[in-house]
């Protein structure tokens, strides 16, 4: 008995002495627990604080174009070889810019740029674009024409017209309807694309991606020639 | 004001309290001096919630949001999602060595990070723009800096640092 109560009494510090162990530890995960819920509370209260209203924005419907397309859709652009659509006549699409006048594609020698506002490929681009423009564009008698497609509303750059004002674009721009039409018409998948057009409304030429600078040149040439 | 609009703005915010984070415990971790508290009551827990948060948002924003994972996100989902797992049990259990699984994973996650920022930063390296999903197309950006990868980035380091903190004796 004289051996079992130092025992007893170590044992009993012992338990005492884990129990405030434990009970230090609750207390500060409590405390590292509230300050994280703090710290997100914060989080989120600066977050509803800072994000402005968008219910003044412009929406994509009313932005989106009524393109009328006439003629046969094109095919798809392969993957590699030659082109089925050059040679075939270009859908002709009856549509107009952001302020309502009338722009028509597909019947005259021109050189289409088929843009997306979000895309980061086309704003990589546009000021190139922009340059040629600047520089003099196309030859004589043969019109740049840009169709903006695929918009969305929930996306960066918007809204298009903005977009391409702000780049400096000043020439003629489609703008397709809430269903690519346009953009689906010419049997395009990705954009940037750019189609070049004869005087007589044939295909001469179709691309998706990014041209080189020196290739805008070469497409004008090509649209002349024809 | 829409709730995804403010989502996105707290994993901006969250996103730089991470930068903070990791910053803090790196300088700590190389002077050699993390504090206790944080070694053993924080940096495992801080880790996993972190990874949780990443999981979380990446899931709200393709799946309620709509914005399409491109293959870049997707390869970092991969290295992020089993951290949730990994460092949770590691946070519940004590236990130290999880930087040996957490920390490669953060560092692969990491390179996929880095890559897709340079390929936001730089279309043209991406090609065209599909409908689908171009890896080179910013859905995200807060506070000027902060795009889906750069937070991906940002979770991956503080995972591996916070990690490492807690290996230390």
């Amino acid at each position: 008995m004289a051996t079992q109560n130092p025992n007893a009494r170590a044992e009993a510090r012992r338990q005492e002495k884990e129990a405030k162990r434990r009970a230090e530890a609750k207390r500060q995960r409590l405390i590292y627990g509230g300050v994280g819920l703090l710290v997100l509370l914060i989080i989120v209260v600066v977050a509803v604080a800072t994000v402005g209203e968008s219910d003044d924005r412009i929406r994509l419907s009313e932005v989106a174009g009524d393109p009328q397309i006439e003629g046969e859709p094109l095919p798809a652009i392969p993957e590699s070889g030659e082109d089925p659509a050059v040679g075939s006549p270009a859908p002709v699409i009856e549509g107009a810019d952001f302020e309502g006048n009338p722009i028509q594609v597909g019947d005259s020698a021109q050189v289409v740029s088929f843009v997306a506002h979000w895309c980061p490929a086309c704003d990589a681009e546009l000021p190139e674009v922009v340059a040629w423009q600047d520089a003099g564009g196309p030859p004589e008698g043969v019109d740049l024409v840009m169709v903006s497609t695929n918009m969305d509303d929930s996306r960066q750059n918007w809204p298009p017209q903005q977009w391409l004002a702000d780049a400096g674009y000043s020439g003629e721009v489609l703008v397709d309807d809430l269903n690519a039409s346009a953009f689906q018409a010419y049997g395009l998948q990705a954009t940037p694309s750019w189609v070049v057009i004869d005087d007589d409304g044939e295909v001469l030429f179709r691309q998706s991606g990014l041209l080189d600078p020196g290739q805008f040149d070469e497409l004008g040439a090509l649209a002349a020639d024809s | 004001m829409t709730v995804i609009a403010i989502a996105e703005r707290v994993f901006g915010l969250l996103s730089v309290v991470a930068i903070a984070v990791a910053v803090a415990t790196a300088i700590a971790l190389v002077r050699g001096r993390v504090p206790q508290w944080l070694r053993d009551d924080v940096a495992l827990p801080l880790a996993t919630a972190i990874a949780a948060t990443a999981t979380g948002g990446s899931l709200l924003l393709s799946e309620v949001a709509g914005y399409l994972p491109c293959t870049l996100c997707w390869y970092q989902r991969i290295a992020m999602y089993p951290l949730v797992v990994i460092l949770g049990v590691a946070a519940v259990r004590g236990d130290r060595e999880v930087w040996r699984t957490a920390v490669p994973l953060s560092a692969i996650g990491a390179l996929v990070s880095i890559w897709h920022i340079l390929l936001e930063q730089n279309p043209a390296w991406g090609g065209p723009c599909d409908d689908a999903a171009p890896c080179t197309i910013i859905w995200v950006e807060e506070l000027g800096f902060l795009t889906l990868p750069t937070m991906a980035l940002t979770a991956f380091v503080a995972i591996s640092v916070l990690s490492l903190a807690a290996r230390t004796r």
